[in-house]
């Protein structure tokens, strides 16, 4: 019963990542090099990551919020973008359009995202015999992750790999990278700053990852009639 | 050549691989860490055969759902855990379900969390009278019968509180359990009880000699002071025994000590030997009574005057009872009375005389001074007990703990057993001489009584669990070593009829759990999740056609290959 619990919160965490790769055209052009390297990519970012929070932070004695730790965690956040910026422009993909490269980018980095943050505590929680909503919770987080990351990877493209592009959509689409880059400080801050449950900040999560989703759309779709 | 080498260098790498998949798992193993809801700890019920026919709790492992007193009638609840505090505990229910060997999956019985030794402190208890006679019955009830599955003793605290208030609410909504009402499993994983192999007693005897002039050539007279120190309880390792015998531990070091003050010096040192033994296999027909009296020589058999056995003296009001088991008219038993009951009167206590023949072929021994009888030994048992006690009770049972004794009453027992051994022995008899005076420097110790007591009171102490140096038996082996001249430890088997079993406490783990039919109804909102995301996506990305040739497809690549 334990281990089917078990199952059940794989299915939540890692199917959407499956059911994604295989619906869309992703599947089709045979994009799965191109995840590949963006999930070694982000384990790479996150490497460096935890380099810079072990070197730059202290270890807080107290599970309070203290701004200034907090800025200089979202700052080394921002290793994600690198990260991303790397995976998107450096990498030598095969000739496949721009349209699919961030997809398959986005989700490479989100699924080593849930691999290297939720499989462990997985197996280790969900397959014990005590029952908590936790992980259910934390596998539509893994769900909000996965849009967030492939909003994040299509307004990355947006930016550093189309070249005309509307004028006036600039800024927006800089002000939307920047708020899909510091969505974790913001749910650090929820969780800790004003002491929000964790389904109350799942919810919040799957709200504005939806949210990011439609109007990065929106932006894409909108970057996309000039040239076409 | 390069293939080879090619294939060796990847059965290297595999087999290194093997080692880090080995690894892994090892680690894995180690993070199965129990992230329980609660976890209690808990007593097992005794386990042991006596002649070879089982009684106790024959089970030790338990893996069940648990269930209240307000179980829906017409359960099955061979598969459930039943938890009774004791507040709430039916003794005729119990005695049905027992008698009738109706299937039960477990047993839980929460006791009061003042009986606690390690939480319970002194904290006054309520309705003690009651509480005492139910537990009593309770024991009585458990110990003599077989019981084919686990029984448990915890103390009720406040996670276990919430969790019995939970399991009722859903019993009494004669609710299954499920993920949001809350069904709990309790789970103790112990390995099956083992047989204590070769039980050992250990019996602690002091010496503390009398004053020998030179011109007496005959050996000195021995009175000898026994207590018999070890328990026998439902749960053994609640069996702590304050007043049976813990009180007679108590009262026989304070006499020791008091002893070993007057016979360091040479002018108040008696004419008399003072022989101090603490016993085990007391429960057991004093079967460590016997053995160390057999390995006494002859002459120093023959040289002791008489023995005084002290059991339970630290709940009586104003009553004590000698038991002996020669007639009352006999001289030597004529003359211990006496002593005694002129004591009792100065201290206004009264001492009553019972007396109960001893049948040589019943093995049954319910006094410790039958033994010494037994050898022809002149002896007797101070107890405040009017009553012959049955096999295995009053010997420390789960209500005989610290909140039932009264240490004034410990120290009134010493006080009237040190006088009258000491007007024997300076041959005071009859005389009104209070040697061991209040406010004396001989005067009866109180704290001394009392942080013994609480030693006593917090020590488990049944027979087949004490290995041979524990520490608790090595404490009184250097107390009384404190006090006498002389103290020689003796080991021996128990033997006999009883065989006991192990694994006497443990940890329960209390899990919520779901049901598997909400594992079943997660699993299948999930897949409708995903195939809803999947026809979404494909719409979105490819349109509403492709969609649609994809459940086509199969039957036309079929037609193409063929």
């Amino acid at each position: 019963m334990t281990m089917f619990h078990f199952f059940n919160c794989a299915i939540l965490t890692f199917g959407p990542h499956a059911v994604y790769y295989s619906a869309t055209p992703l599947s089709e052009y045979d994009t799965l090099g191109t995840s590949v390297k963006a999930a070694l990519v982000y384990l790479g970012t996150a490497l460096v990551k935890l380099v810079c929070l072990a070197t730059f932070l202290k270890v807080s004695e107290n599970d309070g919020f203290d701004p200034y730790q907090e800025l200089l965690k979202a700052v080394i956040g921002f290793i994600d973008v690198a990260g991303l910026y790397f995976a998107l422009t450096q990498l030598t993909h095969r000739n496949i359009s721009q349209n699919h490269k961030f997809q398959a980018v986005g989700l490479g980095w989100a699924f080593a995202d849930s691999v290297l943050h939720r499989l462990a505590p997985l197996w280790v929680g969900a397959r014990g015999l005590e029952f908590t909503w936790d992980f259910i919770l934390q596998g539509l987080e893994a769900n909000a992750n996965l849009v967030l990351s492939i909003s994040l990877a299509a307004l990355g493209s947006l930016m550093w790999l189309r070249k005309n592009k509307p004028k006036t959509l600039i800024p927006i689409i800089y002000a939307c990278a920047g708020i899909v880059a510091t969505m974790p400080s913001i749910t650090s801050y929820l969780r800790q700053g004003l002491g929000w449950h964790f389904p109350k900040v799942v919810g919040f999560e799957l709200f504005t990852s939806l949210s990011m989703a439609f109007i990065s759309w929106q932006l894409f779709s909108a970057c996309q009639r000039p040239s076409s | 050549m390069a293939n080879s080498k090619k294939l060796g260098g990847l059965r290297e790498m595999l087999e290194s691989m093997y080692s880090v998949i080995a690894l892994l798992f090892i680690l894995v193993a180690c993070v199965e860490l129990c992230d329980a809801a609660a976890a209690v700890d808990v007593y097992r019920l005794i386990q042991y055969d006596m002649s070879g026919s089982p009684f106790g709790s024959r089970f030790a492992a338990l893996n069940h759902h648990a269930a209240s007193l307000h179980f829906p009638p017409g359960v099955d609840l061979s598969r459930t855990v039943l938890i009774i505090p004791l507040r709430e505990l039916n003794i005729t229910f119990v005695r049905e379900y027992i008698n009738q060997k109706k299937p039960l999956g477990g047993l839980l019985v929460l006791l009061p969390e003042v009986l606690s030794f390690k939480t319970g402190g002194n904290k006054q208890v309520h309705e003690k009278e009651k509480m005492k006679n139910l537990l009593a019955e309770l024991e009585r009830l458990l110990v003599h019968s077989n019981i084919p599955y686990p029984v448990y003793f915890a103390f009720e605290n406040d996670e276990i509180d919430t969790v019995l208030a939970d399991i009722k609410k859903n019993d009494l909504m004669g609710q299954p359990a499920t993920a949001t009402t809350g069904g709990y499993k309790f789970v103790i994983p112990t390995a099956e009880p083992k047989k204590v192999a070769s039980p050992t007693m250990t019996n602690i005897q002091g010496w503390l000699s009398g004053l020998k002039t030179d011109g007496d050539a005959n050996q000195l007279p021995t009175i000898a002071i026994v207590a018999s120190y070890d328990t026998f309880g439902a749960a053994p390792a609640l069996s702590v025994g304050s007043d049976s015998n813990g009180s007679g531990i108590v009262a026989l070091l304070e006499i020791a000590r008091l002893f070993s003050l007057l016979y360091s010096n040479p002018k108040t040192r008696g004419r008399y030997n003072l022989l101090f033994g603490l016993t085990s296999g007391g429960p057991y027909n004093y079967n460590g009574t016997q053995k160390w009296l057999r390995s006494f020589d002859q002459r120093l058999r023959e040289s002791i005057d008489y023995a005084i056995c002290l059991n339970s003296i630290g709940s009586w009001d104003n009553e004590l009872w000698i038991h002996v088991s020669k007639p009352p008219e006999n001289a030597y038993i004529k003359q211990i009375f006496e002593g005694l009951s002129n004591v009792a009167e100065e201290l206004d206590l009264k001492v009553g005389l019972k007396h109960k023949k001893i049948n040589i072929s019943n093995p049954r021994v319910a006094w410790e001074h039958e033994q010494f009888s037994r050898l022809r030994v002149t002896a007797a048992t101070l107890s405040e007990l009017s009553v012959t006690p049955e096999l295995l009770e009053s010997t420390g049972g789960l209500f005989d703990t610290r909140q039932y004794v009264n240490e004034t009453a410990i120290v009134r027992g010493v006080k009237l057993v040190a006088e009258s051994l000491a007007r024997h022995i300076y041959g005071h008899q009859g005389k009104n001489i209070q040697i061991f005076a209040d406010e004396s420097s001989l005067a009866v110790n109180p704290a001394y009584i009392r942080s013994w007591l609480d030693v006593l009171s917090q020590t488990p102490r049944v027979a087949p669990f004490l290995s041979k140096d524990d520490p608790f038996v090595m404490a009184l082996k250097k107390e009384l070593a404190g006090h006498v001249d002389e103290v020689n430890v003796q080991h021996e088997t128990l033997e006999g009829i009883f065989t006991f079993y192990d694994s006497t406490s443990s940890r329960l783990n209390i899990y919520q759990v779901a049901s598997v039919t909400f594992d079943l109804l997660l699993l299948l909102v999930l897949g409708s999740y995903l195939i809803v995301l999947f026809s979404f996506l494909v719409i979105t990305t490819r349109g509403l056609d492709d969609l649609i040739s994809l459940f086509r497809r199969p039957p036309s690549r079929k037609l193409k290959t063929a």
